[in-house]
């Protein structure tokens, strides 16, 4: 059992980690900002991360992760629905599972 | 648009990430019954942690003594995306004193910045960021409590399969973000071919984010020169 004190120590020092990442950010931008042409090279940094995120994900996902990804982009690129889109992936994940990710 | 205009329009186009983070603090509610935190102290992670990744990630070393260390490394690392999605805000939060901007940053999120690049040029963006993240803070800390109460109901299911949730929401943001914004998609591209390959070479997770951002930074970088000559 982890005692009160470590907890509220290890909360206020990840709230203060991440709060300072969102900040961090920002104000390395403000700095940067004077630099001609800089702004299209920010504003596709998140675009970046994802994909960072996103490409090693689908190389290392089952057939039903994999299948899940390419409808949640079909669903995505035809509609722009996100609460279709996610149940779709995730129906696929919960119930073709079992059957496509055997052996 | 005021502020206040645009930061209820956050609120009200937010309903669809909503959604997918009231099941993520479902998730995180149950994880962390299941890891023997008391239920207030979860809920306080929530409230001011307000970052589903991180979370997770903590709570992987939640074990007496506190790996502090190593919390601190991991949280850090999952939330360095932050640092990319300030950065990408730096010409959209003007018009608003220093403080107002230091104050409400704490409620930069993924979703709000992303739709805010398909909203029109008046609508203030500050505004439609800070709403868009009251209303996923409102989902998170609901979501989490119902997740704490209810994690009882949930003892023997395996949440192995919803692992992968998170990559696909991740990918219905890249999608609004391909489609809405105006950046040209070729660093995307790069970033993706060279987060693959610094993967099939074995890289540590940190350096395949640093590398296929760099990577995606100098494309975007060259873009640009060659527009301006």
């Amino acid at each position: 059992m982890v005692d009160a004190n470590a907890t509220f120590i290890a909360i206020a020092m990840m709230a203060s980690i991440v709060y300072l990442t969102r900040v961090t950010g920002y104000f390395i931008g403000l700095q940067l900002r004077h630099i001609r042409g800089i702004q299209p090279v920010l504003e596709a940094l998140p675009g970046c991360a994802f994909m960072a995120i996103l490409a090693p994900a689908v190389r290392q996902g089952s057939i039903s992760e994999i299948l899940a990804m390419a409808c949640v982009v079909l669903i995505m690129w035809r509609t722009n629905n996100v609460v279709i889109a996610t149940g779709v992936g995730m129906a696929v994940l919960l119930f073709g599972g079992p059957f496509l990710d055997t052996g | 648009m005021t502020t206040w205009h645009s930061a209820q329009l956050g609120i009200r186009t937010s309903g669809d990430y909503f959604v997918s983070t009231f099941l993520f603090g479902l998730m995180f509610g149950i994880a962390a019954a299941a890891s023997g935190i008391e239920n207030w102290h979860a809920l306080l992670m929530s409230a001011s942690v307000f970052t589903a990744s991180g979370q997770f990630a903590a709570l992987e070393f939640w074990t007496a003594p506190l790996p502090l260390g190593t919390i601190a490394l991991s949280v850090a690392l999952v939330s360095s995306r932050n640092l990319l999605l300030g950065m990408a805000m730096t010409h959209h939060f003007d018009g608003h004193s220093l403080r107002r901007r230091i104050v409400w940053l704490f409620l930069l999120n993924d979703p709000g910045v992303v739709n805010s690049f398909r909203m029109q040029e008046d609508v203030d963006r500050l505004g439609y960021v800070t709403g868009y993240g009251v209303s996923m803070m409102t989902s998170w800390l609901c979501s989490t409590f119902l997740g704490l109460n209810a994690a009882y109901l949930f003892a023997n299911l395996d949440l192995g399969a919803v692992d992968f949730a998170g990559p696909l929401v991740m990918a219905t943001m890249m999608m609004l973000f391909f489609k809405g914004s105006k950046s040209r998609p070729a660093p995307w591209i790069v970033s993706g071919i060279i987060a693959l390959i610094l993967f099939e070479l074995g890289s540590a997770d940190y350096l395949i984010l640093l590398g296929s951002v760099l990577g995606g930074m100098i494309v975007a970088i060259v873009q640009v020169r060659r527009d301006y000559g």
